[in-house]
């Protein structure tokens, strides 16, 4: 390959690292808006 | 005699018994509690001892005057640890009131040398008594609500 | 001080000690009873940046402020292992999710989605209300006790509901009173 194919692999690397990254950061995050149920 | 913590960072720290040049002061150690400073942090990193308020003959001016160096030794527990890595260091600190809003960032501490009580929390432009202050650590210094801006 | 805030707002913040000023875990699930209209706890997120879920959460009564920067507690020892925490804490509902559940009246017409929760916080968490993503689009606001029923699905209301949706949160405060009065509640 020459250094475009190179340069081009790279990008695309980070990007799936970084979008990786923050779809895992999300899901431990977690978090919602939770109602008690009701005691009657 | 006033001192602040601003201006006493890096002074010189000597032996009263043997006349030598021990290290710079790198943080003071507060307990907050107390409103008082506990220990003084000599140098940085791994090779930081500490020296209890106790055992210094006089926070002068031009020096801190250890007893003797024997008195100087490494931390001994975690929030010591943390001291003498620096991440007590309350000016810097981020002030929160008790009721969990901010009220600025400490810029300087003052405390009484001869004593090491301290005195004034300096916020901004805002010196605040330090009979405010509750608590601190690694991630705020937490002050009564007295110190709320009114609504 | 009394603040309104959003749980969004709360989520995500950093709790912290008043005795130690560290900050110990930070807001993951922000837990209401819609019967009562108060907060009942929060669970927590250890902190730091990849940091999960903490076993430990934080009920109502051992919070000692909510602010727009920190939940204060007294120390660490005010965070509850889920055995010895109120239930509803320990093992939140988490199918009972309101966001995004649907807002329907009692006579069939949606109002909209519920996009947060109104809480007037300070020394204790008292429910104002639920900020709704409109159906015709924008947002709005609905006063507490609104709800007939709550599911993870859908938020029952009377019909006169649909009088009191305020665009801005200060029309919120205002049409709480009103509001509870034309129910009859006290």
């Amino acid at each position: 390959m020459d250094t475009i194919g190179w340069l081009i692999l790279v990008v695309i690397v980070v990007v799936v690292a970084a979008v990786a990254f923050v779809v895992i950061r999300r899901r431990r995050r977690g978090g919602g808006v939770i109602a008690t149920k009701d005691k009657g | 005699m006033s001192e602040s913590f601003q201006r006493s960072a890096g002074r010189k720290v000597m032996s009263r018994s043997s006349a030598k040049e021990l290290g710079a002061v790198s943080h003071l150690l507060v307990d907050a509690q107390q409103r008082q400073i506990a220990a003084v942090v000599i140098g940085r990193g791994k090779k930081a001892q500490l020296v209890e308020w106790a055992q210094l003959s006089g926070f002068g001016p031009d020096a801190v005057m250890v007893v003797d160096e024997g008195a100087l030794r490494p931390p001994a527990d975690d929030r010591e640890r943390a001291a003498a890595e620096g991440r007590l260091e309350l000016v810097g600190k981020r002030a929160l009131s008790e009721r969990g809003n901010e009220l600025g960032k400490l810029d300087d501490v003052t405390f009484d040398a001869d004593t090491g009580a301290l005195e004034d929390l300096l916020i901004g432009d805002r010196r605040v008594h330090a009979g405010s202050l509750l608590g601190s650590g690694s991630y705020a210094a937490v002050l009564d609500e007295s110190q709320e801006p009114s609504p | 001080m009394r603040l309104l805030m959003t749980a969004s707002q709360i989520r995500g913040l950093p709790v912290v000690t008043v005795q130690g000023g560290e900050d110990v875990a930070e807001v993951r699930d922000v837990i209401y009873s819609p019967e009562a209209g108060r907060l009942v706890g929060v669970t927590l997120n250890k902190r730091g940046f990849l940091a999960g879920r903490s076993r430990e959460v934080l009920p109502a009564e051992a919070i000692h402020a909510v602010g727009q920067h920190a939940v204060m507690v007294l120390d660490e020892s005010s965070l509850a292992a889920p055995e010895d925490a109120p239930d509803d804490v320990a093992h939140p509902a988490m199918e009972r999710n309101v966001l995004g559940d649907d807002v329907l009246t009692e006579g069939g017409a949606s109002l909209g989605k519920v996009a947060d929760l109104v809480l007037l916080v300070g020394s204790s968490g008292e429910v104002v209300g639920y900020q709704i993503d409109k159906a015709g689009g924008g947002r709005g606001y609905i006063p507490l006790p609104a709800q007939l029923s709550v599911s993870g699905v859908a938020l029952v209301v009377p019909n006169i509901t649909e009088e009191f949706v305020q665009d801005d949160l200060v029309g919120l405060g205002a049409a709480v009173d009103e509001f509870r009065a034309r129910l009859g509640l006290p």
